[in-house]
Formats: structure tokens, sequence, C-alpha cells
């Protein structure tokens, strides 16, 4: 048997992650306390849930802390846990303290971006063609996380329209940039760019598309029903991240 | 690039019959388990590596130009001086030992399979009832006792020989001359290059691609560097408009919160 590919647990935490950081990411563009506080609580708990998520995955589970014991800047996988770790410990802090000190808040928002920004780089640095077939996936990623991360803070009732525009902009950026990355990598990664267009990951891709960022846009342009557009923003985000991580391990490369 | 003194294997297409003594060979020498597979029309089985499936005959056959051609390469970990399974690898399990040789340490590896992702020769697989990654190990126990590697010890033909990374580049440059002074114009040396310079080196007798070997590799680390790279303009570009976004209104309606 072969097994051992990345699985639902990835998907999941690439999801929950990239959402919670986003929402603090944005909150931060946000000045009253209430909104950025929230903020901090969604990324924590995306990112706590998230890396809980990766040590049941790995083979070993209770050797989770041979992650941290040596130094191996190379790895993606290691700086992600890394970065993860200390993303963690940066939010904890802001949750805790009265006043939010200038260096904690830049410290922290860079360990998040690099939390929300290196799950593309990983999936870069592969042989799978369909992940490194474009510089993409990393776009792809940090558009998602805004787009859902804002859709969270809509969710969690911040009816500020700013959000909505941001969600909105950055749902129709993502969408151009995975066209972009299909078109990109269907050299290298026919197989894989077929099943997500008619093949076995259809199903997730279209839903992706029409479930996910073509009814939200439309709800948001009508400005009706916002909450659930953005719980379907969500849905979407998910859907993404499922589609790119089973569609990209039908292969490697081969020339 | 591998070291004059270290070990290495040379296999030779041009003597290879695809009997796969060394397949079975390695089975018996690793204690590893048989697989059940199907049919699938070809000579080829299983129909890829795998963690109980260390090495494995490639069949490549088809006709062209109204001739049959029945192609085998050993298809296996390479051992490259550049390991892309080493790099990705969080923990360092996965790491050159003496001689250039490549394995994994069972009781350090973590199981989350960066390195299956990573390898270009998708040789290294996970065990899921042992919950570590497995592969060649150029037969590490044997090597270092002097012995030769199962595969090669089993080669009934001279196709596998094994000795220095010196001794094996010449026995493989000695063989390309003999093979181009026979008519084989085509025949070339693979894995002086690829990867760093792999600790196994194949003569072939047509280009790479055609017995589906991957050309035109790139190190791990210039993925990872150019990956950052994407990264770092996209959270620029991305990051900028989002503020953009954010401060528009702020602007618009002034003071109101
Ligand atoms: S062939 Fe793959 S498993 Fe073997 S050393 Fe190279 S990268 Fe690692
Ligand atoms: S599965 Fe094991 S050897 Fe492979 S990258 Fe992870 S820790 Fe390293």
């Amino acid at each position: 048997m072969k097994g051992g590919e990345w699985g639902i647990y990835i998907a999941l935490y690439f999801w929950l992650a990239a959402m919670g950081g986003g929402a603090f990411l944005i909150s931060l563009g946000f000045k009253d306390r209430r909104t950025r506080l929230l903020g901090a609580w969604l990324a924590l708990i995306g990112i706590v849930a998230g890396a809980l998520l990766l040590i049941v995955d790995l083979g070993q589970p209770a050797r989770f802390w041979h992650l941290l014991v040596g130094i191996h800047p190379v790895s993606v996988m290691w700086l992600g846990s890394a970065v993860l770790a200390l993303s963690g410990l940066g939010l904890f802090l802001l949750i805790i303290s009265k006043e939010w000190p200038e260096w904690l808040v830049w410290t922290t928002a860079i360990l998040v971006l690099l939390v929300v920004g290196y799950t593309g780089v990983l999936l870069m640095a592969t042989s799978r063609p369909f992940w490194s077939g474009s510089p993409l996936l990393p776009w792809i990623f940090l558009a998602s996380a805004y787009t859902t991360g804002a859709a969270l803070l809509v969710l969690f009732g911040n009816h500020d329209p700013r959000l909505r525009k941001l969600s909105f902009n950055f749902a129709i950026i993502e969408v151009l940039l995975v066209i972009a990355h299909l078109i990109w990598a269907y050299s290298q990664a026919k197989p894989e760019v077929n099943s997500l267009i008619s093949g076995e990951y259809a199903w997730a891709f279209w839903s992706f598309i029409i479930i996910g960022v073509l009814i939200p846009l439309y709800m948001e342009a009508q400005r009706k029903a916002l909450a659930l557009a953005a719980a379907l923003v969500l849905l979407g985000g998910f859907l993404l991240r499922y589609f790119i991580v089973y569609a990209g391990q039908l292969g490697v490369m081969r020339f | 690039m591998p070291k004059a003194n270290d070990h290495a294997i040379l296999f030779d297409a041009s003597h290879c019959t695809g009997c796969r003594a060394c397949q079975v060979a390695c089975k018996q020498w690793n204690d590893l388990p048989a697989e059940a597979t199907v049919n699938t029309g070809s000579y080829e089985n299983p129909p890829s590596l795998s963690a109980d499936t260390w090495i494995r005959m490639k069949f490549t056959e088809g006709v062209q130009q109204g001739q049959v051609f029945w192609d085998f390469t050993r298809d296996a970990c390479m051992h490259c001086t550049s390991a892309a399974c080493v790099e990705a690898c969080p923990t360092g399990a996965v790491n050159y030992r003496e001689g250039g040789v490549v394995t994994v340490d069972d009781n350090w590896c973590i199981g989350c399979r960066n390195c299956v992702q990573a390898c270009p020769y998708d040789a290294i697989h996970f065990n899921e009832q042992k919950g570590v990654v497995e592969k060649c190990t150029l037969c590490y126990d044997r090597v270092s006792s002097g012995l030769e590697p199962a595969c090669v010890k089993a080669c009934p033909t001279g196709a596998l020989h094994s000795g220095t990374y010196a001794e094996m580049k010449d026995l493989a440059n000695k063989r390309l001359q003999e093979l181009k002074a026979a008519g084989y114009k085509e025949a070339n040396i693979y894995g002086l290059n690829e990867m760093g310079g792999t600790h196994v080196l194949y003569v072939l007798l047509k280009h790479p691609s055609t017995y589906g070997l991957p050309v035109g590799l790139t190190t791990e680390s210039k993925k990872v560097a150019s990956g950052w790279l994407s990264a770092g303009i996209a959270a620029a570009v991305l990051g900028f408009a989002g503020v953009k976004w954010l401060a528009d209104r702020r602007n618009e309606v002034g003071g109101e919160s």
C-alpha cells in the first residue's frame, strides 16, 4: 500500500489557521478594542485547533516535540511549526494584556502573516506538479485568508461595511488566482486539473466556485442575508483547501 | 557532488533483462512483505514504490516507428547529495550518513510525510502501521561491513555494480565509451548533476525521459526560496490592497465611528 498522503486534517488545518489568522490581521485595521480582541481570540482558537489537528495527523503524535529541539530553517514544515507556536504565544500575550504594546502587536502580526503564508510555500516546495506548477498557491491562500477572515468577523456580528467590501474584493481576486493557477499548472498537471474540472474532485471545485464564491458575491451585492453569505464564504474556503490538498496528490513529478 | 570514497551503485540499463532478482533480494534482506496488486497489462509490478517496496524495475514499453521497444530501469532512492527529503524534513530524521547514504532514523521520525511530498523520485513512503517513513537504505547495514547491497549481489547479468563513487563513475564512463563505439549514439549517464549528484548512477541507452526519469530537477532549497519570494510579494501586494480598502471608508466618512 502507498498511503500516507496528506488528508482531511491537513485541509482542515489550512482552513482554520488561515481563517482565524486572516480575521486577526483584518481586525488590526480597526481602532476599537472589541474587534481587535475578537480577532485575536479567533486567531488563537484557529491556530491552537489547527496545531492539534497537525499533531493528531502525525504518524507518531507523541514525538511532536522533536520539531522543537533542532533548527531546520530550510524545512518549510519546521519553520511553519515554529511560527505556529510563536504566534500562539503572541496572541495569548495580547489577550491577557490590558494595553497592547506596539512591538507585540507588530511581532504577532508578522508571525500570524507567516502562519497564513507558509502553507502555500509548503505545497509549492514539493514534487507534486499541481502544487509546484505555478507560484500562485501562496497568493491563493493569502487571498482566501482575507476573504474568510473578513467573513468570520461578519459572522461574529461585525457589520462594518468595509468588511463586506474586503471580503467581496478578495473573493474576486481569489477566484481569478485559482483560475490563473489551473491554466498555469495545466501543462505539468493535466490529470490533476482535469480531476477538478470534470473528474473525481469536480464536486468540490464547482461547489467552491458556485456556493463558496458566486452565490455569496451575489448576496453581498444585493445586501441580502449577509450572515448566510459569510457562512457560505467560510464553506468555500474549506472546499478550496480540500480540493487543493486532495487533487494535488494524484500524481508525482514525471517527465 | 558525492565524495570519491562515498558508497555508490551503478545501474547499467544495457545489461538489464528486467528479471527483477534485485526486487526480490531487497524484499528478502530487508524483510519486506509482498504486496497484493492487480494485473495492469504490463510486467511492471508493483505499480509504484511504497513503504514495503524499496526497489522495483520500471518497464517502459510500446511501439515506435514500427519497432517494439521494451526498456527497463531501476526505480529506487537515488541517495541524492542535495536530497529533497533531507532538506524538507523538520526533525532531521532523514539524513545523510557516512559515505553519503541517506537513511531514515525511525526512532526520530514523527511521520509528518513532508519528505514524501518533496522527493522527486517518489522513493520515500509512509508506513501506516509503524507511523514512520521507510525507503532504500543502500543496504547501509551491509555496505558498512564491506558487503555489496542485496540488489547488487543478486543481479545475474552484471547490470548492477557497487563500490566507491569514484569507481562507479569510472565504470560508467567506460561503459558509455563502449556503448557509443557500438553505435548507441544517445547513450548517456544519469545522476551526475541531478539533485547535487546522486550516489546511484545509471548508464542509459536513450534519453532519461524515455525511461520516465525526471530531468531538469530543482533542488528543494531553490524551491523553498522561490516559494518564500512568491509569498513575500503576495503578502506585500495583497496586504497593501487590504489596508487600502480598510482605510478607504475612514477617509470618506471622516470622524464617524
Ligand atoms: S531519491 Fe528521494 S528519498 Fe532518496 S535521497 Fe533523493 S530525495 Fe531523498
Ligand atoms: S516523515 Fe519523518 S523523515 Fe519524513 S520529513 Fe517527517 S519527520 Fe522527517
